[in-house]
């Protein structure tokens, strides 16, 4: 009974997420249009519905819509793989965000692993996708977007290191409960917080760090090929990834779902989740809306700039970071 | 469009000279290079600010570079090399306007070539940025420069075959015997299928034998 | 709910195509493969012999090397250009820019137009500086026809020929940013450029292709609705130009980028033929408003801005600062308008007396000069347009070759070209 209740649970939480993700898709799609717009002095898109509200929703359907095809001599199964990995990646990892209190789909003890090792799998689908449109300049695109993807992982969980050896659990759920505790993880790591965003930004391929698929450069990066709704779910997993990496920001340094006052910080029961998820979303949405910012302002960074940053800058001082965390936690017991 | 036919005026009757009452503007100028180049006496005119001089196209190389190297005369830049034709039977003038700081005037030295075997030294040597200059005289005019590593179409196509500025080029006749022209389909009426536009004919509209109103 | 549709290869099909056209026209059919021109298919040129020591040199490839076609369309466009690419993985070996995708025959089309037609004719060729391509004709054709414009008329001259220089440096901003992936700044100039397009549409009747300019002066008087929306804007424009600066000048990833890149040594400089704001960002103080002083220049007071760097970012500081002294000078002129005609008497059919006119004037480009032949008729004999992004052009193949794909639009648009002026 226990059993079938547990799996029944977990389909429904799957089920959920699954539908969740297109509608952050729309979601964020929607705020980077009118925020960019906003930001640069213009109106953005405002006669699909009340303020334009449904505007990313029609780009979904105009995906649906589209003509899809595939080059005669691309690798069918491979070229068909490619976006469902990458789409994988993305709502796989979403399993065990911590949204609120009760609210995690898959409570795993090593969730934080779980969750680095999944975001992984989308390089893979970047790199079939190149390879497997026939098209050099596909492939050449694929290629630095991987090299790119690769480099940034590595300052990426070694700055989550540093918050693991503090907070001694690769739990979401006790991390949150260790920041309610101790105060958020952002005054304890604040060097590991600087170099987490940095390489989550460049690891989901925003500005500045959008170089591959900069329409202004020369290859159109691994997606030349793709049309309808395969480049949708390449679309789509960029967004659900930039609110996967927002919400996974929060929930290690600022604090998941805890409010920002201590009083109270989290409540109990049904009442409870609702609180957290508030906070949550508020918390991510932020954080969305910051790199949308950024996108508005800042202009690219050259692939050899960037490469050169997280090889030569990111990754000594993620090490750094880490000695130092470690150094702190042996010496003051921790 | 006007007349393209309709008879020019021939070299004599362009330009006029003056004698050197000039006014002091371009004095200074003026005795400078009829000191260091007495050959040009014969061609020099001078206006308020534009002192010009005429040379036959196989010096041009040499008085440039002269006037450019020269410490009093120094006109180190090349503001412009152009071609202009006179006419069939007549010649070509390649035109090149230089400037100097110690001179508030412009220098214009008009080369002469001849428009039946035109050609004329290069002066990438001295500035290299005339390259792209030659290339369009080329292009347009057919004028070609000895030495100049990169004389190739600039404007047109790589095979195409007319000289556009000429005075003598008749725009369908030239671009017909282009050697690009024809082999697109839309060029040739005989490959032109009207069969297709049977169909969207309005009744009544090109009727033809046959048809229904 | 989705079809798929299988396509055949693309360069099967177009090479198949191709036979059959040539077969049509009675043309030999295409060799590809080999021979001296290898690198060629895939940049779709007919295989054919080089013609040039130039062209040997830049299609041969060596190992490792690749061709890339940039262009014609390419997003980040100063206009249709083709810059033929060689590469070794990303780093550039060669250019080869393939121009005269926008010739249109400007010169040969004004040998058959009055010299009143001309003005229409030259307003295209470097759209974002018409006002610029109308001066140097107005003053050649003025010095051919022995008429003075009168004073109010130089003034008016000026006046919108530095708003225009306003518009134009700002745009160059904004497509710098533009084609670094900044996306904010080119909005922000399009605000300035919005504001002084409806101010010279109201004095001239056109928003970007003016005709303006007469021989013998102006066109137009200035009217309440230009002075006011001139007043208007001047109060508000240092703050849209300091929006974008702000984005811009300090920024890391932008300097990062341009810093350093592509740098032209001023004798380089010269020597390609390189003028203008490019010209002055190597350090030679070459203006023509002041080498070779035109219209009511000599009255207003302004020094000559050079930077020392040579590099992008001081192509990109030159323009800035030439941008805020042309706001100077704006205010210089207004204060000093006179009253009076804005075009010459002249009687009502005049013809030109036969000779020969040079005029040169600054552009936002750069020296944009008119060499202008009359025989004494209605047309002009030879109409000659020298345009400063036709040479300038010519620095690119110099300083591109180590540098990587990505700078090739940086170092470009520091240079600011307008295919319309390029091609003629």
């Amino acid at each position: 009974m226990d059993l079938l209740f547990g799996i029944l649970r977990f389909l429904l939480a799957t089920t959920l997420l699954l539908l969740m993700t297109i509608p952050t898709a729309f979601v964020v799609i929607q705020m980077e249009l009118k925020v960019i717009a906003q930001m640069q002095l213009r109106y953005g898109p405002n006669r699909v519905g009340p303020w334009g509200m449904f505007q990313s929703t029609i780009h979904g359907f105009k995906f649906l819509a589209k003509e899809d095809h595939i080059p005669d001599q691309a690798d069918r199964a491979t070229f068909t793989l490619a976006p469902w990995m990458v789409y994988m990646a993305a709502a796989m990892s979403m399993l065990v965000m911590p949204f609120a209190p009760g609210a995690i789909a898959a409570d795993f003890n090593i969730g934080i692993v779980y969750f680095f090792a999944v975001i992984g799998l989308s390089v893979v689908g970047l790199l079939i996708a190149g390879w497997a449109s026939y098209n050099k300049y596909s492939l050449l695109g694929g290629l630095r977007s991987a090299a790119q993807m690769v480099s940034y992982e590595i300052p990426l969980t070694l700055s989550v290191v540093g918050v693991v050896v503090l907070g001694g659990t690769l739990n979401f759920r006790e991390l949150i409960a260790w920041q309610q505790l101790h105060g958020w993880m952002l005054i304890w790591q604040p060097v590991g917080l600087g170099i987490f965003y940095i390489a989550s930004l460049a690891e989901i391929n925003r500005t500045p760090f959008d170089m591959v698929e900069a329409d202004s450069e020369l290859v159109a990066g691994p997606f030349t090929e793709y049309s309808g709704m395969r480049f949708g779910f390449f679309f789509f997993a960029e967004y659900v990834a930039l609110f996967i990496m927002s919400g996974v920001m929060t929930a290690l340094f600022f604090g998941g779902w805890l409010a920002p006052w201590p009083f109270p910080a989290q409540l109990e029961g049904f009442g409870g989740t609702l609180y957290g998820l508030l906070w949550f979303f508020l918390k991510s949405y932020m954080f969305v809306f910051v790199a949308v910012w950024l996108r508005a302002t800042l202009p690219r960074v050259r692939v050899d700039q960037l490469m050169g940053m997280a090889w030569k800058v990111l990754l000594p001082l993620a090490m750094l970071n880490l000695l130092v965390t470690a150094g702190a936690v042996l010496v003051f017991n921790l | 469009m006007a007349d393209v036919r309709r008879p020019r005026p021939t070299a004599e009757q362009l330009g006029r000279r003056r004698t050197l009452s000039a006014p002091a503007k371009a004095g200074a100028l003026v005795r400078l290079l009829l000191d260091r180049f007495p050959g040009l006496a014969s061609t020099i005119w001078t206006d308020d600010d534009t002192v010009e001089v005429q040379i036959d196209g196989a010096g041009n190389v040499a008085l440039l570079g002269d006037l450019r190297d020269d410490p009093e005369l120094h006109f180190w830049f090349l503001a412009d090399a152009a071609a202009v034709d006179y006419g069939v039977g007549e010649r070509f003038e390649v035109v090149y306007h230089l400037y100097s700081d110690l001179h508030p005037a412009w220098l214009r030295v008009r080369a002469r070539v001849d428009r039946a075997d035109p050609h004329i030294p290069t002066i990438t040597g001295l500035w290299e940025g005339a390259n792209f200059h030659e290339r369009e005289m080329y292009d347009m005019m057919g004028i070609l420069f000895d030495g100049n590593r990169d004389l190739r179409r600039i404007f047109m196509s790589p095979d195409y075959r007319s000289f556009p500025q000429r005075r003598d080029f008749l725009l369908p006749d030239d671009a017909a015997d282009s050697q690009a022209a024809g082999v697109n389909p839309l060029e040739r009426p005989e490959t032109w299928d009207l069969t297709r536009l049977e169909e969207s004919r309005a009744p009544g509209v090109m009727a033809g034998a046959g048809d229904e109103p | 709910m989705t079809s798929e549709l299988r396509i055949p290869d693309p360069l099967e099909l177009e090479a198949a195509e191709e036979g059959r056209l040539r077969a049509v026209a009675g043309l030999p059919p295409l060799k590809r493969g080999g021979g001296e021109y290898a690198g060629f298919e895939s940049v779709g040129l007919p295989d054919r012999p080089p013609q040039t020591e130039r062209e040997r040199e830049v299609y041969t490839l060596d190992e490792g090397e690749m061709l890339v076609n940039m262009g014609p369309q390419h997003p980040s466009t100063h206009g249709v250009m083709r810059l033929v690419i060689k590469v070794r993985g990303e780093v550039v070996i060669d250019i080869d820019p393939v121009l005269g995708y926008l010739h249109r025959g400007i010169e040969k089309l004004c040998e058959n137009a009055t010299y009143t037609t001309v003005m229409t004719y030259v307003d295209p060729m470097d759209y974002l500086s018409a006002m610029h391509n109308e001066h140097a004709p107005a003053i050649a054709f003025e010095k051919l026809f022995g008429i003075k414009a009168p004073p109010r008329a130089e003034y008016i001259r000026a006046l919108v020929v530095e708003l225009n220089r306003v518009f134009s440096h700002g745009l160059m901003m904004g497509f710098l940013a533009l084609d670094m992936g900044g996306l904010t700044p080119i909005l922000y100039s399009f605000i300035n450029r919005d504001d002084v397009v409806d101010m010279l549409s109201a004095i001239s009747g056109q928003r970007m292709l003016f005709n303006f300019f007469r021989v013998g002066g102006v066109n137009f008087d200035t009217n309440d609705e230009f002075m006011s929306r001139l007043g208007t804007w001047r109060a508000g424009v240092l703050k849209t130009i300091e929006m974008s600066e702000r984005i811009l000048t300090d920024n890391e990833i932008f300097r990062g980028r341009t810093v350093g890149m592509g740098v032209l040594s001023g004798a380089q400089a010269i020597a390609l033929g390189v003028t203008g704001p490019s010209l002055r960002a190597s350090g030679v103080p070459f203006d023509v408003r002041k080498a070779h002083p035109y219209s009511i220049y000599p009255e207003l007071e302004f020094d000559v801005i050079t930077q020392a760097g040579g590099d992008v970012y001081s192509r990109y500081l030159q323009r800035v600062a030439e941008l805020k002294q042309s706001i100077h000078l704006i205010d210089q002129i207004v204060d000093k308008m006179p009253h009076g005609p804005v075009q010459a008497q002249v009687p009502g059919i005049i013809r030109p007396r036969p000779g020969r006119a040079y005029a040169a004037v600054e552009s936002p480009r750069g020296l944009y000069s008119v060499y202008a032949i009359s025989d004494g008729g209605p047309n002009p004999y030879r109409f000659r347009m020298r345009d400063p992004s036709f040479v300038s052009l010519q620095a690119l193949p110099k300083l591109m070759p180590g540098r990587l794909i990505a700078d090739t639009m940086a170092v470009m648009a520091s240079f600011d070209p307008v295919m319309g002026g390029v091609d003629k």
